[in-house]
């Protein structure tokens, strides 16, 4: 019971760390700033911002 | 917005990032497509096994005669299928798509990823083969048997490595909010779910510690594996589909960043009433409550980032499906916090309202999400359109509709079935009874929904079958980029 109760302890002490290590990270390495521009960065040049991108075309082209 | 307005750019950037995507989708192609593939496998037969398990709660002579298709064995047969075969398998496709798709790096070891997809599904085959010939381990979601364990940890095991690899090939910069979401959950499902098993199977501790385990993984495997890999998926996505960034991205840092810290704490409102420390239970009911904050903070952005832009569902299947998903998981979350409120739970536990809610979660939420992810992801991965508009609209209608009746009956039959339960003078087998037609109901709504299914996997594997290529001549989508050389 013992062993068992310190493995627990173990790995949810090693998972707060590394979730504040994650949040420390972040933190120190820019990710909250300037989050308006970050919100942009899953658009491409192709598949810029206005351009929808999954759709289905009209009744002519019904399969 | 229409593609209209887009800014005009630079025609070189604009080949250059449509060669990166096709590159990325490539190689992406096979372990990604066995992935998505073989989960709709799981899917089927998880869904056959619950509609058998669904009858024989109003029929308990169905299938009786076989000791393989008693209810002991199928209905955690269909719980683990679901939750490994199915949504774990959908979620690894999909995040690792995503993910490449996000650090803008092809997956480089996809033969190692290939050689994972296969011992994934090894280990759901000789785990749900394991449950119904009778060596389940009697944990609540956790039934495989140990023997099944090694496949998956060896399988999970290439995966982080390439997540990792993905993560550390990005380009410098920003680190979106889905890859944070799927990244986490490519942690945490291998701490929870080899620590559980570890401490409930392998070496199982004194019983009194064992529900506290048993219900910090189960109910972080709904929160902190299908969760985030859905919310990845969902907040890549809805502003990817219609072409306009998240409504608020500090909201989505403050929602995932809550989920992170405080989630992990709430498994053990499943232990209201029992015999347990008052503090443990007490903490998890706080934590439970606490979890409005992320919530609100992600119905927030995807609701009102779809707003103007709610009449694309019509046209866009991914959209359709995702938005339903993003809706009820606002729902499934409010729900799950008030449940955790003591004089409701005392209603709600040991009840159907609790399957209901569970449903709402996995089904109504991540299932529904991946169906959506996998809409918009294949037809990319192997630049072929779907071949049926008709059987996209089966697969929609008849989960929805399937869906909203199997909650609704499922989560009032509950309420009864609770406030009865909660009447001492009021007989055990009476309270049976009152619940026989919610119950026959959940069948039919449980069924529907399978035909649902059914048309997916036809539609899915007609896809593949079909040799019709798509490029140039779009059947689904519009916003297609002409190929210059055009297979013939």
């Amino acid at each position: 019971m013992i062993i068992a109760a310190s493995i627990v302890l173990v790995i949810m002490l090693l998972g707060s760390v590394a979730t504040i290590f994650a949040f420390s990270w972040a933190a120190t390495h820019q990710q909250f700033e300037n989050l308006d521009k970050a919100a942009e960065s899953i658009f491409d040049a192709d598949e810029p911002i206005g351009s929808a991108t999954d759709a289905f075309l009209t009744a002519t082209h019904e399969s | 917005m229409n593609p209209e307005k887009a800014p005009a750019s630079d025609p070189g950037a604009i080949e250059e990032s449509r060669l990166q995507r096709l590159e990325i989708d490539l190689a992406a192609r096979w372990p990604v497509g066995i992935f998505i593939g073989s989960s709709l496998v799981w899917l089927i037969l998880g869904s056959l096994l619950a509609i058998a398990a669904s009858i024989k709660l109003h029929d308990p002579a169905f299938l009786s005669e076989n000791p393989w298709l008693t209810f002991g064995r199928v209905r955690p047969a269909h719980l683990n299928i679901v939750a490994y075969g199915w949504l774990s398998t959908a979620g690894i496709g999909i995040g690792l798509w995503i993910l490449s798709r996000l650090c803008r790096a092809p997956i480089r070891d996809n033969r190692s990823l290939t050689l994972a997809a296969v011992l994934w599904n090894m280990g759901n085959a000789v785990g749900s083969w394991g449950i119904l010939r009778g060596d389940s381990t009697a944990v609540e979601w956790l039934e495989y048997p140990t023997y099944a364990a090694p496949f998956l940890l060896v399988s999970f095991a290439f995966v982080m490595l390439e997540s990792v690899g993905l993560i550390r090939r990005r380009p410098p910069g920003h680190i979106y909010i889905s890859q944070w979401y799927i990244m986490a959950a490519f942690f945490w499902f291998p701490c929870l779910y080899f620590t559980a098993h570890g401490l409930l199977v392998l070496a199982p501790v004194q019983a009194p510690a064992q529900p506290p385990i048993n219900w910090w993984f189960a109910h972080n495997a709904l929160g902190l594996w299908f969760t985030p890999i859905g919310l990845g998926a969902a907040y890549y996505l809805i502003p990817k589909i219609i072409g306009r960034p998240i409504h608020s991205y500090y909201l989505s840092v403050i929602g995932f960043w809550s989920l992170a810290f405080f989630y992990a704490w709430n498994g053990m409102h499943h232990l209201i009433g029992g015999p347990f420390p008052a503090w443990l239970i007490t903490a998890s009911v706080v934590a439970s409550i606490m979890m409005f904050i992320p919530v609100i903070t992600v119905a927030i952005n995807h609701h009102f980032t779809m707003v103007g832009h709610f009449k694309k569902t019509i046209s866009s299947p991914a959209l359709r499906f995702v938005v339903f998903g993003a809706m009820c998981y606002t729902l499934a979350s409010f729900q799950g916090s008030t449940m955790a409120i003591r004089s409701l739970n005392g209603i709600t536990h040991f009840t159907h309202y609790t399957i209901a809610h569970a449903h709402l979660g996995a089904y109504g939420f991540a299932s529904m999400v991946f169906f959506g992810s996998i809409y918009y992801i294949m037809p990319r991965l192997l630049e072929r359109e779907w071949p049926s508009r008709f059987l996209i609209r089966v697969h929609f209608w008849s989960c929805a509709i399937g869906f909203i009746c199997y909650f609704v009956f499922l989560s009032w039959g509950g309420i009864l079935q609770g406030l009865e339960m909660n009447q001492k003078e009021t007989p055990f087998l009476e309270i049976v009874a009152l619940t026989m037609p919610y119950l026959k109901l959940r069948t039919v709504s449980g069924s529907l929904m399978t035909l649902g299914h059914l048309a997916f996997f036809v539609s899915f594997f007609w896809m593949i079958a079909s040799h019709r290529a798509s490029i140039g001549e779009p059947t689904l989508f519009t916003k297609r980029i002409p190929d210059p050389d055009p297979i013939p």
